[in-house]
């Protein structure tokens, strides 16, 4: 099983108070809290775990985007993917992903994630995502549109990776007279595209039916399952044979020289749990955005918020791993054992987990995890 | 007055339309919220005119009408519709974003259009203030902003009081879905109707709320400025809904407009 190397890139440095002042730290919490100068310290940190992540062995770093949120300052996948390029080694980078919906330029995408591959030497994995709603109110994209133009974009995108140009395209959402990228990736036929899933099982049944490598984001294993199950489906419709190597999960995760010291960094994981997606259905679910099946399903799914979980529920059901390298190493066996999985996604550093401790957690892991799970 | 209901087929979409009354016909647009049903007010206006109140395509039980993007197209779907139901040269009136569209119809075809009541339209952008977000809000959350004082609205209770039905509950969602289809971005005006509404030179009057917190009273002097033969009346404690919240003075504003010579 290979396992990978996550940081939000949170910006958690304002007092928690005035963020509770505000309906959702997502696009109301006003960034007169936002500070250039720290900012300008944490990219270089949360950069350098990056790096350390790749020497130490993860089989891959994972890299996201979220706007207009305290919670993940990483506004440009496709920007920190250039630089993580050329600072790792060995490193897979995958993207997950790039939030196809709110771009008005598909092709600039496919340029942006064919460069990347390019300097990286072929090691991007090409993840593409819907989005959370506050994406689509930060870029101000119909949400009724959401889906149509998810699948309009990864059409563009792989039209823009495989065909020769220049060619046009006269979609519903996306009109280009001549499109001729002069910025192809490196892998052929393009880097392997990867799906999150966290409620849609129109996305499971899609990422199915193409082939591509799956991964439920936080959810039960029973609702991994389901996902998984839907995932099956599409596969089967498109006479595919699923493999482990295209179904992932992610948790978050970490290690300490101690069982007493994981617990305690362990906790900040828990404001990406609650205080992070507060907020009115309205910037999460848009109108239009999920289908009823979807909202159905996430109701299903969500029985039981994440966020009214107390920190010992969400490390006994295995949203969070911490413990010493040999718990950890049980635990992520587990998850094997339960979903079947080929990739296991780390959340690995998050709030207020300070340097030190994720370092330490990152060489850890490295000594004495991914050797384990290398061999899982 | 009890109206009755018909399926009109304009193009390859069927519509249901309230239709009662006697006397010329008022074709009535409604807003966002959807298509209400038969109010107090029509009731008056009815004693004088036959009234016909569609639902929005994509609305309620209408046909769905993915295709649409913006209000032009609905406008232009109405201007279809008025031909299929052999309205003629008809009075119009439309409420909130069904006003915008009746301003829209109006600039593509004056000629058709014999008397316009827009009651507090949306469609030109604020030059003061801005219109409230209504996407951004809970539905529950954002009825409260529609009205001034739901203690003084009669049909209240009728209209909002019950717990909604699931087949209701599914028709708010479908009337929200369609609204932002029609009205994302620009959010809720048409940058270029400003410059055609002067097209528009048939007898126009605005009616708003002077409490409306959902399109800027402000809006209601830009309508009046543009277009070339148009009074604003303005309600005291009146909110964005005046056709419910003061049907009486609303239906007498109507009627002597649509009477006048």
């Amino acid at each position: 099983m290979k396992l990978y190397y996550f940081s939000e890139m949170p910006h958690h440095e304002y007092p928690d108070a005035e963020g509770d002042k505000y309906p959702s730290l997502r696009l109301a919490f006003p960034n007169t809290f936002f500070s250039p100068d720290i900012a300008h310290k944490n990219y270089q940190r949360y950069l350098d775990e990056y790096q350390l992540a790749d020497e130490v062995g993860f089989d891959g770093l994972m890299i996201n985007e979220h706007h207009s949120t305290p919670s993940c300052v990483n506004v440009s996948a496709n920007m920190t993917t250039g630089i993580l390029g050329r600072i790792t080694k060995q490193a897979k980078l995958l993207i997950l992903g790039n939030i196809l919906p709110i771009q008005d330029n598909p092709v600039q995408v496919a340029e942006q994630v064919a460069m990347a591959d390019l300097i990286s030497g072929g090691r991007v994995l090409s993840g593409f995502v819907r989005g959370v709603g506050v994406e689509s109110w930060w870029a101000n994209t119909n949400p009724v549109h959401n889906r149509e133009r998810f699948e309009e974009c990864h059409d563009l995108i792989i039209k823009c990776w495989t065909a020769p140009g220049p060619f046009r395209w006269e979609g519903r959402h996306y009109h280009f007279r001549h499109v001729n990228p002069w910025c192809l990736p490196l892998q052929k036929p393009h880097p392997p595209i990867w799906v999150p899933g966290t409620a849609s099982p129109e996305t499971a049944v899609w990422a199915g039916r193409m082939g591509y490598t799956y991964v439920p984001f936080l959810v039960s294993f029973e609702v991994a399952r389901e996902l998984f199950d839907f995932y099956r489906q599409g596969a089967a419709e498109a006479g595919r044979i699923v493999t482990e190597d295209k179904l992932g999960f992610l948790i978050c995760a970490v290690t300490a020289d101690t069982k007493a010291k994981a617990l305690e960094a362990g906790r900040h994981f828990v404001w990406r749990m609650g205080p992070t997606l507060r907020g009115p259905v309205e910037f999460f679910s848009p109108v239009g955005m999920r289908s009823r099946a979807a909202n159905q399903f996430a109701l299903k799914a969500r029985s039981v918020s994440l966020s009214k979980m107390s920190y010992e529920e969400l490390v006994d059901n295995y949203y969070i791993v911490a413990g010493t390298p040999d718990e950890v190493v049980d635990r992520f066996a587990r998850v094997r054992e339960e979903l079947g999985i080929g990739h296991l996604l780390l959340e690995a550093q998050e709030s207020r987990m300070d340097h030190a401790t994720t370092t330490r957690s990152i060489e850890l892991m490295g000594k004495s995890v991914l050797p384990a799970t290398a061999k899982m | 007055m009890k109206p009755r209901e018909e399926m009109i087929a304009v193009g390859e979409t069927k519509v249901p339309v309230l239709i009662g009354g006697s006397g010329r016909p008022l074709l009535v647009l409604h807003g966002a919220g959807g298509n209400r049903g038969w109010r107090r007010w029509m009731d008056v206006v009815a004693e004088r005119h036959t009234i016909y109140a569609p639902t929005h395509p994509g609305f309620g039980r209408s046909d769905s009408a993915d295709w649409m993007e913006s209000i032009e197209d609905l406008a232009r779907f109405y201007l279809w519709f008025m031909d299929v139901a052999g309205l003629g040269k008809t009075a119009l009136l439309g409420h909130s974003i069904g006003g915008w569209t009746a301003a829209e119809m109006a600039t593509m075809r004056p000629e058709s259009i014999e008397r316009l009541v827009l009651v507090a339209p949306t469609g030109l952008k604020p030059e003061q203030g801005e219109i409230l977000d209504i996407f951004y809000y809970p539905p529950e959350e954002l009825l409260k902003y529609t009205v001034h004082d739901p203690a003084t609205i009669p049909e209240w209770a009728e209209l909002y009081g019950k717990k909604p039905m699931p087949e209701e509950l599914d028709i708010a969602v479908r009337n929200r879905e369609m609204t932002a289809r029609l009205t994302w971005k620009p959010y809720m005006f048409n940058p270029r109707l400003p410059h055609f509404l002067p097209r528009a030179t048939m007898p126009a009057l605005i009616v708003w709320g002077r409490e409306d917190r959902i399109v800027p009273v402000i809006c209601g002097e830009q309508y009046r400025r543009l277009l070339p033969k148009a009074t604003l009346s303005v309600l005291d404690r009146c909110g964005h809904q005046p056709p419910i919240e003061q049907p009486e003075a609303f239906a007498r504003i109507v009627l002597d407009f649509l009477g006048r010579a």
